[in-house]
């Protein structure tokens, strides 16, 4: 607590040095290109796709590609490309068409549903702008690697994109990662249903140097974002704690509470033969056999099981 | 159908709530221009989506697993309100930058959110969130001490006595008379705050906020000294308190161009615990023979630090070829008194904190090439480290059983190195081929010789030496070498299908003679030849499978499969572990706005373990036993939604889910044992979940701008667990404090109701 003390008044400084960085900001009106002259070569596209086009279009200057006041902020064209046969035959696809196979599906009205350009060509638009910081990984990733473009995910005309959205974003990976899908309706789960964990709290799906697209550098430094009292460094450690939460844990979902792969005494089994009761099988119906560790088993008397600061806790029960 | 707005009985309400946000809807007017003037429509388009909900929740049943994480854990009535309003010179056409939100979400509930945003884009962004979660634990669990949630001290009625030396099955009048009821859950309170600051195209600053703020308790057993030899260790089951608060911070300065980018930040988190032990009265305390003590202690989790320094850059040879790279640096330390952690007189600890410091290094490169669209090329690297510098030292203690060892404290270090060579080639525009190369090495170590000299000497304890760096490891050394090839193919316009398979051989090199803590009491060695799954040597195959159709426009079908088998090089452990799941998804949208989706996932898993009975590391076996997990689940979920009925006033959403979740364990054992029960001989009663749930929801717009929104949720669970829940029970065992858990089931009817007012 005493560092927080100290810590206290730099993060009130800093929040009102933030806070108060409006008065420095560069007035809009000196921006070297209008949002006039943006909206008028945006008009280009939205004469045509206006609001009673199928598809949303125009609901884009909600999002932050709509701040036309914003000289970074793209045209149309900008992504689409200059789409001049398009514009002259309204049959004939724009130059990049985003999404995937599965969601575009073109002016259904006017029967004209357009392929969507490779991945990879979608994705060169993207990364124009939006390379590095988040990014950084993604040449070479899981999701780059398999071929997914950026607007497989993500929906930059929707008003707020369902996969920036806290409530929806587990429903768009779900599409694809359907054990994940199973495994949050398991009895023991992460509060994933009532959207106080989303993926990208653990994940960084754009590519990272962590396992499993994690976004820091081990397993065991995701949990800790929340689970800092896991973190120790313990006087009794416990080597499988150390080194990955997930060799007694599975994130996503468990029959077996809390989240674990495996249920003691057999989870401490799958790592111990030999110290104490370990040795001896157990099992209801068996004479010889251990007592049929009910309860907690193991953990009915090793309680600190992720380390024990006690002097008294070399055998994790203090 | 038509309907009339005054015809319907929430005109009150609606009158009442459009007041109220007469101001809030005065503010986020915007004025029209280019777009909306030669397209009525595109005003509602431009505008930000502001919202005000305002209703109410009615569950029929309290259940703390109903309401674990979203508040709703108590039957009756919760206020809903939910809003979200946006506004700022940038929207509608307006030439500014400027945008700011406010917003909540589940007020009412103990699940709630509030927040609120602003930035000038491209220049500064500035936000800050206040988010609530009550992990409601149980509602069954009961006991006779007297404490409080979050309290970290367990003390009986004074008229409560000692446990009769028959044990907890007979309880007196006055102990049963003690139990109360008690709800645990641990309360989450995160405020965050995030701001941003661009310099200039190039240079930006970001910096980020929590504060986690955690209250309550949780679950903790105990184990305290016995009333009699034959009773063995006696088990209560208390509350450990949460207490705790958590305050990372997240500062970055990050640059880039087009030549490359940089970034160097620091990442701060300081956990704070309000106490570092809790006590508790010994109930099976026998004044008469004075075994055990009481009050008992045990720890906390200590408070700690941890601050890391990341730097990670980039730079872009050309357009296709690029270095991207990255360095950590941390230091996660505690020094938290062992004060009121132990018993006084029952342990001797050297030193009166630890004082423990760990170091955790990081280290990551990777070159990408692109230089032709059909062949991309990677290699990359990275290394990890635990380097544990915390002392070690001798920590005499009397354990549960009265006997008296003199462990030393063995901070363990390891180290993580990979490498990846990878490529993917275009084999023609249809077909994309991955393959890649992985190298993993895992090493362990310990920087504690003169700890371990003083444990055994340089003579060998217990059929061991220790005084070596890698004595605390049993695999000082592991190294997995990992091959895997990917195949995509687009078979025809509306088919893709996709293959993988990946093999792995993990290398262990084992020490038998490693040293374990619990030696110091006998105890500690694992059995020659067993060794920990995740570090024994292993082989593994994976196999994986889809294919998506999309066999018309409307219909959409995907199937995908994956298999993996693990086969374990160890002579006691874990033998084998298989895992396999199928998933079988559908899309049919039966009209432009009408879609029907449903889906099937199907896993399974199994563990084999094969131990031996028989202690310390160089006696022979006398008997070998088996354990085998099964693990099989299934979910089914099927939804629909209807949207523009009614003349397009109604919108309709339904679901329904099932999932079905056994484990299974049995155990076959070897000649020392003999099965008594055939019914059950080493079979263990399945664990069971079992939940299903129905959904149906509805938003009907009154007009433009108001809407009533209903739904009604029906969500069953049946969860069985015997093995574990029975020993809480008063009369199973005489060596447990019954606390009357009970695995949660339930019958529970929702019913929401709302009205929701936009602003446009």
């Amino acid at each position: 607590m005493h560092t927080w003390r100290i810590a206290r008044p730099f993060v009130l400084c800093c929040t009102l040095l933030l806070a108060s960085w409006p008065a420095f900001a560069v007035n809009s009106d000196a921006l070297p290109r209008s949002a006039a002259k943006a909206l008028d070569a945006d008009k280009v596209c939205t004469s045509c796709h206006d609001s009673s086009y199928p598809e949303p279009v125009l609901d884009i200057y909600q999002t932050p590609h709509g701040v036309t006041g914003d000289p970074k902020t793209p045209l149309c064209q900008s992504c689409h490309g200059d789409s001049k046969k398009h514009i002259q035959d309204a049959s004939v696809p724009p130059d990049v068409v985003f999404g995937d196979r599965a969601t575009v599906k073109g002016i259904k009205g006017r029967q004209m549903i357009f392929k969507p350009s490779a991945p990879s060509v979608q994705n060169k638009e993207c990364l124009s702008c939006h390379e590095g910081g988040l990014r950084t990984h993604w040449v070479g990733s899981q999701h780059q690697v398999n071929g997914l473009a950026c607007a497989t995910c993500h929906s930059v005309h929707l008003p707020k994109d369902p996969i920036l959205t806290r409530a929806n974003q587990r429903e768009i990976c779900f599409d694809c990662h359907k054990e994940q899908q199973a495994d949050s309706h398991k009895f023991s789960t992460h509060p994933l249903d009532a959207g106080k964990i989303v993926c990208s709290d653990c994940h960084n799906p754009h590519g990272s140097t962590g396992p499993k697209l994690l976004k820091k550098n081990t397993v065991n430094e995701v949990c800790w974002q929340c689970h800092a009292d896991k973190r120790g460094p313990f006087l009794w450690e416990h080597q499988p704690v150390t080194e990955d939460c997930t060799n007694c844990h599975t994130p996503h979902g468990s029959n077996i509470s809390p989240l674990l792969k495996d249920r003691p005494p057999f989870l401490c089994e799958d790592c111990h033969n030999g110290p104490h009761q370990s040795s001896d099988a157990i099992g209801p119906g068996l004479t010889g056999s251990a007592p049929n560790a009910p309860g907690r088993a193991c953990l009915n008397c090793h309680v600190m099981i992720h380390g024990s600061n006690s002097p008294a806790g070399a055998f994790l029960h203090r | 159908m038509k309907s009339n707005r005054r015809d319907l009985s929430i005109s009150v309400l609606t009158m009442a709530v459009r007041g109220a946000l007469a101001t809030m809807a005065a503010v986020v007017a915007m004025p029209q221009a280019a777009l909306a003037d030669g397209d009525p429509g595109a005003a509602a388009l431009i505008n930000p989506d502001n919202y005000v909900e305002i209703g109410g929740i009615f569950t029929s049943q309290d259940s703390s697993k109903f309401g674990e994480y979203n508040g709703l854990d108590k039957k009756g009535g919760h206020v809903l309100g939910n809003f979200s309003v946006s506004g700022g010179d940038s929207y509608a056409e307006k030439p500014g930058i400027d945008r700011w939100s406010i917003y909540g979400n589940n007020l009412g509930t103990d699940s709630r959110q509030v927040g609120a945003a602003v930035s000038a884009q491209d220049k500064w962004s500035f936000s800050i969130d206040y988010d609530e979660l009550r992990h409601n634990i149980t509602d069954s669990y009961r006991t006779p001490y007297q404490s409080s949630l979050g309290g970290n001290t367990f003390t009986l009625p004074s008229n409560f006595g000692t446990i009769d030396p028959n044990g907890t099955a007979s309880l007196t009048a006055n102990q049963l008379a003690a139990y109360h009821q008690m709800d645990v859950y641990s309360k989450r309170q995160n405020t965050s705050i995030s701001a941003g600051y661009n310099f200039n195209r190039e240079w930006n600053l970001k910096f980020d906020y929590k504060h986690i703020e955690q209250t309550g308790s949780k679950l903790i057993s105990s184990a305290s000294d016995s009333i009699s030899d034959g009773l063995g260790e006696n088990v209560a089951m208390l509350l450990t308190p949460t207490e705790y608060q958590t305050d990372n911070f997240n500062l970055a300065v990050n640059w880039g161009s087009d030549k490359g980018f940089f970034s160097a930040g620091y990442y701060g988190s300081l956990f704070h615990d309000d106490y570092n032990h809790l006590t508790w009265d010994n109930p099976f305390l026998n004044v008469n023979t004075n075994a055990g003590s009481s009050p008992e202690s045990m720890s906390t989790p200590p408070s700690n630090q941890f601050h890391q320094l990341n730097f990670s850059g980039g730079y872009f040879f050309t357009p296709a070829t690029r270095l991207v790279g990255g360095l950590s640096y941390a230091r996660n330390t505690q020094n938290e008194s062992y004060a009121g952690t132990y018993t006084p007189g029952l342990a001797t600890p050297p030193i009166s904190s630890l004082n423990a410091a760990v170091i955790m290094k990081h280290a990551d490169l990777k070159l990408s090439n692109q230089t032709t669209q059909k062949l991309n090329l990677s290699a990359g690297f990275t290394y990890n480290e635990r380097d544990n510098n915390t002392a070690s030292a001798i920590y005499p203690f009397q354990t549960i059983g009265g006997d008296s060892p003199t462990p030393v404290n063995i901070p363990l270090s390891w180290k993580h190195t990979q490498a990846e060579l990878a490529g993917s080639y275009r084999l023609d525009d249809r077909q994309h081929l991955h393959a890649a190369y992985n190298y993993d090495k895992f090493e362990r170590w310990c920087n504690t010789s003169p700890a371990l000299y003083a444990a055994g000497g340089s003579q060998p304890v217990n059929g061991g030496t220790y005084p070596t760096p890698t004595s605390c490891a049993q695999v000082p050394k592991q190294v997995d070498n990992i091959l895997s090839l990917d195949y995509r193919l687009m078979a025809t316009d509306t088919v893709n299908f996709n293959a993988g398979y990946a093999y792995s051989k993990r290398n262990s090199d084992v020490n038998p003679y490693f040293y374990n803590p619990m030696q110091s009491f006998d105890e500690g060695f694992e059995n020659m030849g067993f060794l920990a799954f995740f570090q024994a040597s292993r082989k593994e195959n994976r196999v994986r499978m889809g294919v998506d159709w999309q066999a018309t426009e409307k219909f959409d079908l995907s199937l995908s499969g994956k298999y993996t088998q693990d086969d374990y090089d160890a002579t006691l452990g874990v033998q084998q572990g298989k895992s396999s799941s199928i998933n079988l998804d559908a899309t049919y949208a039966y009209s432009e706005k009408a879609t029907v989706s449903a889906y099937a996932t199907v896993q399974r898993r199994t563990r084999d373990l094969t131990n031996g009975q028989g202690q310390y590391p160089l006696q022979p076996l006398t008997a070998l036993w088996t354990n085998n997990l099964t693990d099989n689940e299934l979910t089914l979920g099927l939804s629909a939604k209807q949207k523009g009925l009614m003349g397009e006033r109604l919108d309709l959403a339904e679901g329904i889910t099932y999932s079905l979740g056994k484990t299974d364990y049995s155990t076959a054992a070897g000649a020392n044992y003999t099965c008594v029960d055939s019914t059950t001989c080493g079979v263990f009663p399945t664990i069971k979940n079992e939940m299903i749930s129905f959904r149906i929801s509805g938003g009907y717009k009154i007009d433009k701008a108001s809407k009533v929104m209903v739904g009604y949720q029906y969500q069953h669970l049946t969860s069985n667990d015997p093995t574990q829940y029975d020993y809480y029970q008063y009369g199973y065992s005489a060596t447990v404090l019954p606390a009357y858990l009970q695995a949660p089931s339930y019958n529970q009817n929702l019913v929401y109701v709302a009205y929701r007012y936009d602003m446009k």
